[in-house]
């Protein structure tokens, strides 16, 4: 299944692509992970678990002249379109990937799926995913260019949401996730590239980023961001 | 429950709703396929399905280039969609058979 997965991945991601909606996007989620390969080089980093969900990050709001139906543009690719929840966000299922469109959660936030009738679908709004946004780098997969928030971002934001996690699971897989790449990014030099992410974020987000160290009792990435003062 | 039993779990949750989603797709799709006779030199259509069990010719005569490509995309759809739903019948069982275990992996 996993090459079968992966050939079907740089499929979606060459027809996004040709559509022009790659540009107007950030891939988000475990399928980050491989793909920073290019990023880390020699440096050994954490090869998660990814699932089957590949999630696409769209700024809100979305300014593109872009126009495709996506449905459509993967159907004879075997996707159907599917509901989630009682909300009604649209996912794009096939056996071996789920294909799911996320925007920021603004102000009081509400579970209201985000039209994006450029794309001929909608969106899910969830917290905390404007850190995504804030830094992005952009990597070649199989020639095709795709836009990842920086792994410095990737790692803060895991380490936000995982003490935001229902299932316990989930929470474990995403704080592990977030420490190993914290790692990954001293051992390669980063130190101060994190440090600058973190001083950029707000602070309430600050608080939030230090609760998670602080419960997973990592001193070392706590006394860098915070300059010993925790 | 451990990481990687979090992870199966969430993905027989997602098989089961695919399994859902490909049966519903095949359902929407028009039944039979076209097929074009000669008869006396004119071609004419028979739509061929089975009912019950019994295989049946159901005379169209003449069909539109848009009725044909329908069907054509339907007989495109159907095998593509029985084959992903053959996938995921397949992940189901791999996946209840692995959450069997007692193990907290």
């Amino acid at each position: 299944m996993e090459k079968n997965q992966y050939d079907l991945c740089i499929k979606v991601l060459g027809r996004l692509e040709k559509s022009g909606v790659l540009k107007d996007v950030i891939l988000i989620g475990s399928w980050c992970i491989p793909f920073y390969k290019d990023y880390f080089e020699n440096v050994q980093y954490p090869t998660a678990i990814k699932s089957r969900d590949i999630d696409f990050l769209v700024p809100a709001p979305l300014k593109t002249n872009t126009k495709a139906d996506i449905p459509k543009l993967l159907k004879d690719l075997g996707f159907i379109v599917d509901f989630k929840g009682p909300e009604g966000y649209i996912q794009l299922e096939h056996s071996d990937l789920i294909i799911e469109f996320l925007v920021p959660e603004k102000g009081r936030g509400s579970n209201k799926p985000y039209r994006l009738p450029q794309f001929g679908l909608n969106a899910q709004p969830l917290r905390f995913l404007d850190l995504l946004m804030l830094d992005t780098i952009k990597v070649k997969v199989e020639g095709i260019e795709i836009n990842l928030p920086h792994p410095a971002n990737f790692a803060l934001h895991k380490l936000i949401i995982f003490q935001r996690r229902l299932r316990e699971e989930k929470a474990i897989k995403d704080r592990n996730t977030a420490i190993e790449i914290l790692k990954a990014l001293i051992n390669k030099g980063d130190a101060a590239v994190l440090l600058r992410v973190f001083n950029s974020m707000i602070p309430k987000w600050h608080k939030k980023v230090i609760k998670g160290l602080e419960e997973v009792k990592e001193k070392e990435i706590l006394d860098l961001l915070t300059g010993g003062e925790k | 429950m451990g990481v990687i039993k979090g992870v199966l779990k969430e993905e027989l949750e997602n098989s089961l709703r695919m399994k859902s989603g490909y049966e519903r797709e095949l359902a929407k799709l028009p039944r039979g396929s076209l097929i074009r006779k000669i008869v006396k030199g004119h071609g004419y259509y028979y739509l061929l399905l089975r009912e019950n069990g019994e295989v049946k010719f159901i005379y169209k005569g003449k069909v539109s280039g848009d009725e044909i490509k329908k069907y054509q995309d339907a007989k495109e759809y159907r095998a593509k969609y029985r084959k992903l739903l053959s996938q995921v019948k397949k992940q189901i069982r791999f996946l209840r058979s692995s959450l069997r275990g007692k193990e907290s992996v």
